[in-house]
C-alpha cells in the first residue's frame, strides 16, 4: 500500500490540531499549501531531439518569511509528494525559529540518464520557468536528492543573468567560492552531534562510554560516525548499501572512511575482528544510541518491539513509522525526531542565505557556534513540553512548530 | 463515460498535425501546459468563518505573445479543464494572427453561495495570489463563466493598487469607465453574424429566408439572436438551461428578452402559434442554422444523426464531440467551428487592450469594423484551406493556427 505522503502530512497537522485545541479556521489553513507552480521543461537532448519534463515548485507557507526547500531530481516526484515535503520544511524552519517558510521544488526525471549538459540545459530551463516564485525575499531553493553544489550554481548564475545582477541569496548550498558557507557540508552531521550531546546530558549518560550503532554511510551518516569518532565515542555498527558491519570494541572510523572516499563498498572492507551483519541485526543490536541515517520507513510495527536502545536519533528524513512511534514511546526510549535531529542542514542554509544578503562571510568556529546556539534552543523547549506533557520528542516539536505559525496566522489576519 | 477536456482538445491538436505534418517536437510542445499555478485563497466569511477556495492560472503558450483567456467561477472547474481551455485560446489567437499567446484561470466555487462582499474578498485575495503570471506584457484576463465587468473591476483595482499606478491593460471586459472598450459584451454575438452574413454570401443562401434555432440565452445566445430578429431572420427556437420556446412563424426576441428581465422562464411564455421545447428536442429541430450557444458536448454520438440543418455555427465552446463531428461531415452539414466562430470577443478584448495600452479609445464603429475585417480574412483562409485540402472546416482551423504555432516555435528556437 503506497501511502500518499501530503494525506500523511495533513493527518499529522490533525493529530497536533487536537492536541493544541486548534482554531478551526487556521487548522483548514494549515492543511493547504499557498501556492503550487507545475512547469513543462523543454530540453533539447545532445542527440537533436527535444524532451519535455515536468517540474514543480511548491510553497506550503511563506506566513514567517520566504520559502525554504530542496530542489530533487528523480522519477519518483510526483506534485503530493512536492507538496508534503514543502510542509514539513514548514515545521522544520518554524521549529528552529527560522525566519523562514516551507517550500520544496522537484523535476520529473531521471538524472543519471542525462549528459552533464542536458542536466544543465534542464536546471537553467527550469530556473527560467520559476524564476517568478523564487528569490532571497521570496523563496529559496537548496540541494536535495540527486542535486548538488554544482546544480545550484547554474540556478545562481541562471537567476543573476536573468535579473541583471548578482544575486547569490537565491539558492544555499552554493560552493564556497561563489557565496556558499563553510560549514554547509558537514551541517547535518554538526547538528546531530549537537543534540545528541543535549540529550545524553538530560539523561546523565556519559557520551563517551555509549555505544552507537549508525545506519548509512552517505552524507549524513559518514559525518556524523567521523565527528563521534573524532570525540572518542564508541561506533560499534555501521552500514552501507552492501551490507553492515560490527565491532563490539568500536571500528576505525578513520580507515574506514578513508576507504569509502575511494569509491569503496563496506563488504569488501577486511578486518577479521569486524563481523558483517544485516540491516535488520544491526537495527536492533543492543545499543544505546541508534542512528538510522538512511531512508525513510526503517522502524516499523515489524521491528519497533525489537529496537534495544536508550535513544534513537534521526538523521534520515522520515525514519520511524507512526505505529513504531508509539510502540518505541512505551518501550520509554527517547526519539529525537527528524525535524529536529537533523535540521542543522536547513539552519546552516539560512546562515548562508543571512551572509549572502549581508555579503559578509562568517568563520566556520561562528557557524558551529550559532548552529549550536540555535538547535540547542529548539531541543530545549521540545525536551521541557515533552516532559510537562508526557508525550513523544516529536509530537511536542510538532506542537512548537505549529504554535508558532498559528501565532502568525492570526497576528498578520486574512488579506484583504 | 467522463471526457476528460484536456485530453479531447488534445486529440484536435493530433487531427491538425497530422493534416499538415506537423514537426514532432512542435507537436509535443503544443501539447504540453507552459506552466500552471494552484493556489489556495482563503476567504474570510460574513459569518466570521474561514473558507479556502482552490484557485488556478494557467498559460498553455506564450509563444507568440502574452497569454490571453478568462477567469471562470464555477463548482467544476478543475486544472484539466483549464488546461483544455487555455489550449483552446491558443489556437484561437494564433487562428486570428493576434500577437496573444492562451491562457485561462478560474476558481472552484459557487458563486451562487457567497455574498457580494465575499466576492469581492475571493477576486481581489485571487488576483493577489496569481499576481505574478498576470500583467500587460505577461497574460491578460478577461470575463468567463460566472465572471462579469464588475469582476474584472476588481482585479483591475488590486492589481493597480498593488503595483502603485493605474494599469487598465491587465484584464480586458472591464466596464467603459475604467477603459473598458465599446461594443465588448455585444462583440461574440456580432461576430457571429459578421460570420454567418458572409458564409451565406458564399454559399448563395439568403439569410432573411432561413430559419435558425438558437440553444443557450446568454451572454452570446440573446444577442446572437436579437442581432438576427434585427435582420429580420426566422428564429424558431430559443432556449434556456429549463428549456425553451418553438414557434414555426418565427419569435419576437425583443418581447423575449423584456419577459426574462421580469424574472420569468422562457418555456413558460405563451404567444401566437408557440409551445414550450426541450434542449433536446430543439437541437434536432429542422431549421437552416442550428446554433449551440450554451455549455459543451451538446451536439454527441447519439443526437448527431437527428440534427436536422445545413449550417451549425458554434457559439459556446466545444458544443460538438469529435464523434459528432465525424458523423455531421458525412451528412454534409457545415459546422463553423468554435474557435471561429464565438471569437468576436477575444477580437474585441485584443481592441480593449490595444486601447489601455495606446490611452486612446475608439469608437463602435472602429470597433465592429476591424473587428469584421479579422473575422472575414481569417474565415476566408479557412474556407480556402479546408476546401485544398478536403478537411472540416474545423480541422482546417486547427491547422492553421498549429502552422502559425510552429512558425513561431521554429524562429524563437530553444531556451537557454
Amino acid at each position: 500500500m503506497a501511502v500518499n505522503p501530503f494525506e500523511m502530512a495533513k493527518k499529522q497537522i490533525d493529530i497536533v490540531a487536537e492536541v493544541l485545541d486548534l482554531d478551526p479556521n487556521i487548522h483548514k489553513f494549515l492543511k493547504r499549501v499557498e501556492r503550487s507552480l507545475i512547469v513543462s521543461i523543454p530540453i533539447m537532448m545532445d542527440d537533436g531531439t527535444v524532451k519535455i519534463f515536468e517540474g514543480y515548485r511548491v510553497h506550503h507557507s511563506t506566513i514567517r518569511g520566504p520559502g525554504k526547500g530542496g530542489l530533487r531530481y528523480s522519477l519518483g516526484v510526483n506534485l503530493d509528494e512536492v507538496k508534503a515535503l514543502a510542509t514539513w520544511m514548514t515545521w522544520k524552519t518554524s521549529l528552529l525559529n527560522l525566519p523562514l517558510g516551507g517550500s520544496k521544488g522537484g523535476i520529473c526525471v531521471d538524472p543519471f540518464k542525462l549528459s552533464k549538459k542536458e542536466l544543465e540545459r534542464l536546471t537553467r530551463r527550469f530556473t527560467a520557468e520559476i524564476i517568478n516564485i523564487i528569490g532571497p525575499d521570496i523563496d529559496i531553493p537548496a540541494p536535495d536528492l540527486n542535486t548538488n553544489p554544482q546544480i545550484m550554481a547554474w540556478i545562481m548564475d541562471t537567476y543573476s543573468m536573468q535579473k541583471g545582477r548578482t544575486i547569490t541569496g537565491v539558492v544555499t548550498g552554493k560552493p564556497v567560492e561563489i557565496g556558499g558557507s563553510v560549514g554547509r557540508a558537514d551541517a547535518t552531521g554538526m547538528g546531530l552531534y549537537f543534540v545528541l550531546q543535549a540529550m545524553a546530558e538530560k539523561l546523565k549518560l556519559d557520551l563517551k562510554s555509549l555505544k552507537i550503532v549508525v545506519q548509512g554511510f552517505g552524507n549524513v551518516g559518514g559525518s556524523i560516525a567521523d565527528l563521534l569518532y573524532k570525540h572518542g565515542c564508541k561506533v560499534i555498527a555501521l552500514s552501507d548499501i552492501s551490507t553492515g558491519i560490527y565491532y563490539e570494541d568500536g571500528l576505525d572510523l578513520e580507515k574506514l572512511l578513508a576507504w569509502a572516499k575511494q569509491g569503496n563498498l563496506l563488504k569488501d572492507y577486511k578486518n577479521d575482528k569486524y563481523k558483517l551483519i544485516g540491516n535488520d541485526e544491526l537495527l536492533t543490536l543492543k545499543c544505546d544510541v541508534l542512528i538510522p541515517a538512511a531512508i525513510e520507513n526503517q522502524i516499523t510495527e515489524k521491528n519497533a518491539e525489537k529496537i534495544d536502545c536508550k535513544i534513537v536519533l534521526e538523521g534520515a528524513n522520515g525514519p520511524t513509522t507512526p505505529e513504531a512511534d508509539k510502540i518505541l514511546f512505551k518501550k520509554e526510549i527517547y526519539v529525537v525526531p527528524d525535524i529536529l535531529a537533523n535540521s542543522g542542514g536547513v539552519c546552516v542554509s539560512y546562515f548562508e542565505y543571512v551572509q549572502d544578503i549581508n555579503s559578509y562571510f562568517w568563520k566556520l568556529d561562528r557557524i558551529n557556534e550559532e548552529l549550536k546556539r540555535i538547535i540547542i534552543e529548539a531541543f530545549e523547549e521540545t525536551y521541557k513540553i515533552s516532559e510537562e506533557k508526557k508525550i513523544p520528542l516529536r509530537t511536542a516539536a510538532y506542537i512548537i512548530a505549529v504554535s508558532r505559525i498559528a501565532k502568525a496566522i492570526e497576528l498578520r489576519g486574512i488579506f484583504p | 463515460m467522463i471526457i476528460n477536456p484536456y485530453e479531447s482538445a488534445k486529440k484536435k491538436i493530433d487531427i491538425a498535425a497530422e493534416l499538415i505534418n506537423l514537426h514532432p517536437n512542435t507537436l509535443e510542445y503544443l501539447k504540453k501546459t507552459e506552466r500552471a499555478l494552484v493556489v489556495s485563497i482563503p476567504v474570510m466569511m460574513d459569518d466570521g468563518s474561514l473558507e479556502i477556495f482552490e484557485g488556478f492560472r494557467v498559460h498553455h503558450s506564450t509563444l507568440r505573445g502574452p497569454g490571453k483567456g478568462g477567469v471562470r467561477f464555477s463548482p467544476f472547474v478543475t486544472l484539466d479543464m483549464m488546461k483544455a481551455l487555455a489550449l483552446l485560446m491558443t489556437f484561437k489567437t494564433a487562428l486570428l494572427g493576434l500577437p496573444f499567446g492562451g491562457s485561462k484561470g478560474g476558481i472552484r466555487v459557487d458563486t451562487k453561495k457567497l455574498s457580494e462582499r465575499e466576492l469581492e474578498a475571493l477576486t481581489r485575495r485571487y488576483t493577489m495570489e496569481i499576481i505574478n503570471m498576470i500583467g500587460p506584457d505577461k497574460d491578460v484576463a478577461a470575463p468567463d463563466m460566472y465572471t462579469d465587468s464588475r469582476t474584472m473591476a476588481w482585479m483591475m483595482d488590486t492589481y493597480s493598487m498593488q503595483k502603485g499606478r493605474t494599469i487598465p491593460g491587465v484584464v480586458t471586459g472591464k466596464p467603459i469607465e475604467i477603459g473598458g472598450s465599446i461594443g465588448r459584451i455585444e462583440a461574440p454575438g456580432t461576430g457571429m453574424i459578421y460570420i454567418l452574413q458572409h458564409l451565406c454570401q458564399k454559399l448563395n443562401y439568403n439569410l432573411k429566408k432561413m430559419s435558425v434555432a438558437i440553444q443557450g440565452f446568454g451572454k452570446v445566445g440573446s444577442v446572437v439572436a436579437k442581432q438576427l430578429c434585427n435582420n429580420s431572420c426566422n428564429i424558431i427556437a430559443i432556449s434556456e438551461e429549463e428549456g425553451g420556446i418553438y414557434s414555426p412563424d418565427g419569435l419576437d426576441i425583443d418581447t423575449l428578452i423584456k419577459w426574462k428581465q421580469q424574472g420569468n422562464l422562457l418555456k413558460e411564455y405563451e404567444g401566437k402559434n408557440t409551445s414550450p421545447i426541450t434542449n433536446d428536442k430543439l437541437l434536432s429541430t429542422e431549421c437552416d442554422v442550428l446554433i449551440p450557444a450554451a455549455v459543451e458536448n451538446q451536439i454527441y454520438s447519439k443526437n448527431a444523426d437527428k440534427i436536422d440543418c445545413k449550417i451549425i455555427l458554434e457559439g459556446a465552446n466545444s458544443p460538438t464531440t469529435s464523434q459528432a463531428d465525424k458523423i455531421l461531415e458525412e451528412k454534409e452539414i457545415i459546422v463553423v467551428p468554435d474557435i471561429l466562430a464565438n471569437s468576436g470577443g477575444v477580437c474585441v478584448s485584443y481592441f480593449e487592450y490595444i486601447q489601455d495600452m495606446q490611452s486612446y479609445f475608439w469608437k463602435l464603429d472602429r470597433v465592429n469594423q476591424e473587428m469584421k475585417s479579422i473575422l472575414i480574412d481569417t474565415f476566408e483562409k479557412i474556407f480556402e484551406f479546408s476546401k485544398k485540402t478536403d478537411s472540416s472546416l474545423r480541422t482546417a482551423a486547427y491547422a492553421i493556427s498549429a502552422n502559425r504555432l510552429a512558425k513561431a516555435h521554429e524562429l524563437r528556437g530553444l531556451f537557454p
